[in-house]
């Protein structure tokens, strides 16, 4: 705890501000939020760039930094998009097709508030912050459609449709996943959800596997990796609702969809593997949660050099046809083993 | 055609989803612990070319007899017949930018003036540099056999039972 | 042709299509799955109601340019049209001018040809089989084809001494014979593959998310592949026993060539298909070489003929040409052969007013024969079906534009 003190203490008394403004700030912006998130998602694209060409026999990412095995290629690449100009095509509805990738990026940043990174480290606590995050992530979809029918062009406009469907699919399931680990542990408070995991010792993936690993295939949709990459749908329909991007506002959607994918690792850390269990301390506990967060992302992009993308109506079929009862069974276990949590 | 159920037809059969599933993870798994990547580093290394590998055409002017024969196989018309002066004969330049390197000029040539070199990857700055008259086509032959020679991180590719392609140092130790 | 404008995006009304209002969408020629063509799908919704692909975007007059040049310089402009595949694809135009010529290859050059063609048949195949995995977005099939796919390149290159444009099969024979060490390499490449093919069996034939991509998509039945005229690994994976190599050219006859048939017609037949006739490439190849005969592998007639300054050259297994080799001159007259391509069945009508350079050569494709079933194939399906059936057909654009 001596961190985190120090920390908000120190700068709530030298701005005069009160501690929990200071603490509802700073978890955004630096941990678990944007800070960490940034250098995570540069490692998180190299990761992936590098399993995928390991699996398929290539060298993968190299010259940028030989020596760190191409690790700085991201911070390359981003500089490079940063200084790209931004090209607005004539026929796009301008203020839509530029606001819409900052305002579904900054709900996300909202969700960076309430998941809680550690011992004591979490920018505000709620009763309701499980449903916080989820109304976040929610709200992105609802952006990303609107960049599909503001980029004017046909491609975006296929993929925004196809973003309705994956979104009306992935959210039931999630949804359902999420409010049967509620129930299993009564609360909506993730902070309470996490204490409750450690003074029992049983973690929510021993309790109620089923749920966990509908919310990872769920998040998996949501977030468009491989084998569910709909919307971005490459040999069909070019970037999807991204398609005419380019620039910081494509960094954006890139970085939007690896945003949900940490929120939601995040989160499956604090509801199914026990948040930062089995440390007290601040220093471990963060690192038992970033651990834990990576070790699920890099098995996240890990499956992308071993599936193909899978067909719409098969996936709209998985997802209402066999996971949604499933999560409905899930209901069941968590009635049965909601008693091991008192 | 006779018709036979969905199950007969060979490509029809598989394994049940949750092996399947199986398979290929662990399958993805295995490759990504144990196999090396069959990438060869090229510009750092360079492959050592099998023998008789068809490359830059290199020319010897005090062999040639002139004769013309190359000039007139040539597919792509890189090789055309220039008047050298002090030279009753013509002979032949070469124009490496359009060169295909099909190797039908050696064939053809009665008396070994034009040979294959084991170099196929030369960059030139200009356009007018890739055209050479018979003259300078006997210097460039001179640069590129000292070249062939003096290329350093040369490796040798062998095909290989467990990982397809192996790559070998052609530098004995 | 009404159009109706909806707020930011203009969609073209086709009132006329079965009454349908249509999205016009261009896949092409600026697209990362549409190779070097433009298709025009016309949807519904996202039922594909009617595809035309617009071809000609890498046309090269193969035709016209082989009329002005000698024979033997055709060789390697037509050899071009599918790089990948070039011994195939001038295997028979080579066959052709030996007929009107009156020479014939001896016993040794039909055996280092057929080894030549299956090679490049494997890696022709190896490369469909790629983009046919990264048209679903599987990007390790991708890879591991390409990769798998040096190894073939490897061989042909130690036979011929170039990775892609071989111009190997020349009038009279070939132009290189068996070099040292070739058997023990294909020996370890054969093992390598075999192998490789299971494990291609594992991530990607057998994977569940490919096969919900491919089963049941893109159906040929029997009919509509003879009707429509489809060549190739397209028309055998709808169960027609036809092979131009059937036709027992080069040294086919005596290898017991036996086609490999499919049944289903679908997008994954016509992949298994392939599959398969790269275990059987296999198998031909082995076949090739341990029956491979002894002796010269160029006609006599020219070996004789060859100066005597470079014969030396002969003995050691490279060819030596006459200076009359130019300008062959061949009989008038006019002859079609065939030849089976890794995308399918190629076929050449030479026509010769007996002088140096061919009078008229007409060449058929086998992409331009499998294009009308862009058009058929992709009706009803899906727009996700598209890339994989495209995936499936192994189409090849600078072969259909020549």
């Amino acid at each position: 705890m001596v961190l985190d003190i120090d920390l908000v203490g120190t700068i709530s008394t030298y701005l005069g501000l009160p501690p929990e403004l200071v603490r509802a700030v700073l978890a955004p912006l630096i941990y678990p939020g944007l800070g960490v998130f940034t250098v995570i998602v540069l490692f998180l694209i190299w990761a992936e760039r590098k399993i995928a060409a390991k699996v398929q026999l290539r060298v993968g990412p190299y010259y940028v930094s030989k020596r760190l095995h191409g690790a700085l290629q991201m911070l390359a690449d981003g500089i490079r998009v940063a200084f790209q100009e931004v090209i607005i095509p004539l026929e796009a509805e301008k203020p839509a097709y530029i606001l819409a990738p900052i305002l579904s990026f900054a709900a996300l940043t909202v969700a960076f508030a309430v998941v809680p990174g550690g011992p004591g480290i979490y920018g505000f606590s709620s009763s309701m912050s499980l449903l916080i995050v989820y109304a976040a992530i929610s709200v992105s979809p609802i952006l990303i459609i609107l960049m599909g029918w503001s980029s004017s062009n046909k491609f975006s406009y296929i993929g925004a449709g196809r973003e309705t469907l994956v979104t009306i699919a992935g959210e039931v399931t999630l949804l359902a996943s999420l409010l049967s680990v509620a129930m299993m542990y009564k609360s909506l408070d993730i902070l309470e959800i996490v204490e409750i995991q450690r003074q029992t010792d049983i973690i929510g993936l021993v309790a109620n596997p089923l749920a966990a690993l509908l919310f990872f295939i769920a998040a998996l949709l949501l977030t468009d990796r491989i084998p569910f990459d709909l919307v971005l749908g490459e040999q069909e329909i070019v970037q999807g609702p991204f398609t005419e991007y380019t620039g910081v506002l494509y960094a954006l959607t890139l970085a939007l969809d690896y945003g949900k994918l940490y929120v939601l690792m995040l989160l499956f850390t604090s509801l199914f593997l026990g948040g930062w269990a089995p440390f007290d301390s601040v220093i471990l506990g963060v690192v038992a949660v970033l651990a834990k967060t990576i070790l699920l992302l890099l098995l996240a992009v890990f499956l992308r050099s071993v599936y193909a993308r899978m067909r719409i109506d098969q996936v709209a079929s998985v997802f209402w046809g066999r996971l949604f009862p499933l999560a409905l069974l899930s209901f069941i276990i968590s009635a049965l083993v909601a008693p091991l949590y008192g | 055609m006779e018709n036979r159920s969905e199950k007969e037809i060979p490509s029809r059969k598989r394994p049940n989803l949750v092996k399947a599933h199986l398979d290929a993870i662990t399958i993805g798994l295995k490759t990504l612990l144990t196999r090396k990547p069959m990438t060869m580093m090229y510009p750092e290394v360079s492959e050592e070319w099998p023998e008789g590998y068809r490359g830059v055409i290199i020319y010897f002017y005090d062999k040639c007899i002139g004769c013309s024969l190359c000039s007139q196989i040539c597919p792509p018309r890189a090789i055309k017949m220039y008047k050298v002066p002090g030279d009753k004969r013509l002979r032949p330049g070469y124009d490496i930018g359009r060169c295909i390197f099909c190797g039908l000029c050696v064939e053809i040539c009665p008396v070994d003036a034009l040979a294959e070199s084991k170099v196929s990857d030369k960059v030139f700055d200009k356009l007018e540099q890739m055209v050479f008259d018979p003259i300078d086509w006997t210097f460039f032959t001179k640069d590129l056999q000292k070249e062939q020679e003096t290329r350093r991180n040369k490796v040798r590719v062998i095909i290989d039972e467990e990982v397809g392609l192996r790559y070998e140092s052609t530098v004995t130790k | 042709m009404s159009s109706s404008t909806l707020p930011g995006m203009e969609v073209r009304e086709l009132g006329t299509r079965q009454g349908l209002r249509l999205i016009e969408l261009n896949i092409g020629a600026q697209h990362p799955a549409s190779g070097h063509m433009r298709m025009i799908v016309y949807l519904d919704g996202d039922v594909i109601v009617d595809v035309d692909p617009d071809i000609g975007y890498v046309h090269r007059t193969m035709e016209k340019l082989a009329e002005t040049r000698e024979y033997v310089r055709v060789i390697s402009t037509i050899e071009r049209m599918t790089i990948i595949d070039a011994c195939n694809v001038t295997l028979p135009y080579v066959e052709a001018v030996e007929k009107l010529l009156g020479i014939e290859p001896p016993p040794r050059a039909k055996y280092l040809r057929t080894i030549l063609c299956e090679i490049n048949r494997i890696s022709s195949h190896l490369y469909g089989l790629g983009l046919g995995g990264i048209f679903l977005n599987h990007s390790t099939m991708y890879m591991w084809a390409f990769g798998d796919r040096e190894v073939f390149l490897h061989l042909a290159n130690m036979l011929t001494g170039a990775r892609l444009t071989h111009t190997y099969a020349i009038m009279g024979g070939v132009r290189r014979d068996l070099p040292q060490g070739f058997r023990d390499a294909f020996e370890k490449a054969k093992r390598y593959m075999t192998r490789r093919l299971k494990e291609y069996d594992k991530i990607f034939f057998n994977n569940p998310v490919v096969r919900g991509r491919l089963e049941n998509i893109g159906v040929l039945p029997r009919r509509d592949a003879i009707l429509l005229g489809a060549s190739g690994p397209n028309l055998r994976a709808s169960g027609v026993e036809y092979d131009a190599r059937m036709t027992k050219y080069a040294a086919y006859e005596e290898l017991d060539f036996k086609p490999v048939v499919g049944e289903a017609g679908d997008a994954l037949e016509r992949i298994w298909v392939r599959l398969r006739e790269i275990e059987y490439s296999l198998e031909l190849i082995d076949r090739a070489l341990k029956q491979l005969p002894e002796g010269l592998f160029f006609n006599e007639k020219y070996v004789k003929m060859a100066p005597p300054a470079v014969k030396h050259w002969i003995e050691k297994g490279r060819v030596r040409l006459p200076g009359t080799y130019i300008r062959l001159k061949t009989k008038p007259g006019e002859i079609i052969t065939r030849a089976e391509m890794g995308h399918g069945e190629i076929t050449y009508h030479l026509v010769s007013d007996g002088g140096i350079k061919p009078y008229r050569l007409r060449i058929v494709t086998p992409s331009a024969r499998n294009l009308i079933l862009f058009k058929e194939l992709p009706k009803g399906h899906l727009l996700m079906d598209f890339p994989a059936i495209y995936g499936s057909l192994d189409y090849f654009p600078p072969e259909a534009d020549r």
